[in-house]
């Protein structure tokens, strides 16, 4: 089946997932989330591919949260399954074994930060314009974020961020840790080809291993995590060893 | 009941402005029931959209550090001090807390207990008491290592220094930083900023974000999924949307 709101795009052993769902602004609605889970089915079993880059480019927008004109008229359960729905996405980017980098080439509102927030490492524009603006809206986020932002930025910046409503810049987003690394435009996506295909030339084995691990970190006491950390580490790097 | 301790001053457009300022003979228990008292006052009216807190060119409710406590009253302090901290986190409103001076010991605690802190620039942070053997003990050692990371909060409990607010800044500490003189003012804008959202999102979601923080990823988000739900059901999402829509200004209930 064809997709309507992205396009796939493999090179060097980096697939490439480009959000354009066809207006000025990309809107997480429905069949956007759908398209997005299929497409990172896809890439994951594509074999070559070793990372995935998640972005709006060369649009002007990474994703501008949800379709308010959709939204206005949900009830709580219609609210209810298009949480279900944003969070199963989130999910399957989280447990995806490839690293997913999001390159955040604009604006990045609401559900579409809380994307970001799902993937390993933000790389963004110096225009990025970054927020969540459902304190101004009446609602919260629903996408994972009330609970991703706090881990990323610390509670007090993820509360000022949620209560404001503001609109970020990349500097701020740069100094808060809500992104990794900012590049102007001009060499935004040669820089984001550059450290993606860096990465994806590392083995596979060990990328999600890492990923794995490190994602365990945030939920486990240090105890646990070393003792997944020794059994995942003795299996892994005998692996590689084998094949130097 | 010495209210001098931490005055009141309510604002036109619903803020509360609570002065704690430096005090050099009062007790820590005597500030904290004085606190107590004041923010859930405050936390009970429903014209009271906000709450800003700050101190006097003293410092921010900076009193002497205890000396000579039995055990059974250093107790019962941490366990007063813990409880009110608690409800400090409990009010449902936004509440921040504005630094012009030093901001330590108990200044430092009631601080995290809040949303976040802004400062100017010739503010300075701090848990000096380890000099005379004393450890924080109104949730303080927990708030700050989640908040700027286990190493920095030892850092700064293990040397008893203070830090300038630059640096604070730099660890994320406090969230902004003004010009010394005008981060009352700036204070009350932002906090009147915030008042113009919708009260019911903004108390959803704060409860929500300090609930989701200490429980796994997965149960964390289901409580989100829920809290998300909930918005569906009120006014303030229908006038939030709306307004958006007809590129106005919402005018939220909080109902």
């Amino acid at each position: 089946m064809p997709y309507k709101k992205l396009r796939i795009e493999i090179m060097n052993r980096v697939g490439y997932i480009l959000l354009d769902a066809g207006s000025r602004f990309n809107k997480l609605s429905i069949t956007t989330i759908r398209e997005l889970r299929r497409a990172v089915a896809q890439v994951e079993e594509d074999e070559s591919a070793n990372v995935i880059v998640l972005s709006g480019y060369p649009g002007e927008s990474f994703a501008a949260g949800a379709d308010i004109g959709q939204m206005v008229h949900f009830s709580p359960i219609d609210a209810f399954h298009l949480a279900e729905l944003g969070q199963s996405l989130f999910d399957q980017i989280e447990s995806c074994p490839k690293p997913v980098i999001a390159a955040l080439n604009g604006i990045t509102m609401g559900g579409g930060c809380d994307l970001a927030m799902s993937c390993d490492i933000r790389i963004a524009a110096g225009g990025l314009r970054i927020g969540h603006s459902g304190a101004k809206l009446g609602i919260i986020t629903g996408f994972c974020g009330t609970h991703k932002l706090p881990r990323i930025v610390g509670k007090n910046y993820a509360r000022e961020i949620f209560m404001t409503s503001e609109i970020y810049s990349a500097a701020e987003a740069l100094q808060m840790g809500l992104v990794d690394m900012v590049h102007n435009e001009n060499e935004f996506w040669q820089n984001v080809s550059v450290f993606a295909e860096r990465i994806a030339s590392h083995p596979l084995t060990a990328l999600s291993a890492a990923k794995r691990l490190i994602n365990a970190a945030e939920d486990t006491d240090l105890r646990t995590g070393c003792l997944l950390e020794r059994e995942t580490a003795t299996h892994v790097n005998s692996l590689h060893g084998c094949n130097q | 009941m010495p209210e001098r301790l931490c005055t009141i001053q309510p604002t036109v457009s619903g803020i509360a402005v609570l002065t704690i300022p430096g005090n050099r003979t009062v007790s820590a228990r005597e500030l904290l029931d004085v606190i107590h008292h004041q923010t859930s006052t405050l936390a009970g009216k429903n014209d009271i959209k906000g709450l800003l807190l700050t101190g006097s060119e003293d410092g921010f409710c900076r009193c002497p550090v205890e000396s000579s406590l039995t055990i059974h009253d250093a107790a019962t302090l941490s366990s007063v001090g813990q409880q009110v901290m608690f409800s400090i986190e409990k009010i449902g409103k936004p509440c921040i807390v504005a630094v012009d001076g030093e901001c330590s010991g108990l200044g430092l605690e009631i601080a995290l207990a809040c949303d976040f802190i802004v400062a100017s620039r010739t503010a300075r942070f701090g848990f000096p008491g380890i000099a005379a053997g004393l450890i924080p003990y109104c949730g303080g050692s927990q708030r700050l290592a989640r908040l700027v990371g286990k190493s920095k909060a030892k850092e700064l409990i293990y040397s008893g220094d203070l830090i300038d607010a630059e640096e604070a800044h730099r660890i994320g500490l406090i969230n902004r930083l003004y010009p010394h003189g005008q981060t009352l003012a700036q204070a009350e804008e932002l906090i009147t900023h915030i008042c113009t959202r919708s009260p019911n999102a903004i108390r959803i979601g704060g409860e929500v974000v300090n609930a989701g923080y200490d429980i796994d990823l997965q149960t964390a988000c289901m409580l989100e999924r829920d809290a998300f739900a909930l918005c569906f059901s009120s006014f303030d999402q229908r006038e939030g949307m709306q307004a958006f829509l007809d590129k106005r200004q919402p005018q939220f209930k909080g109902e």
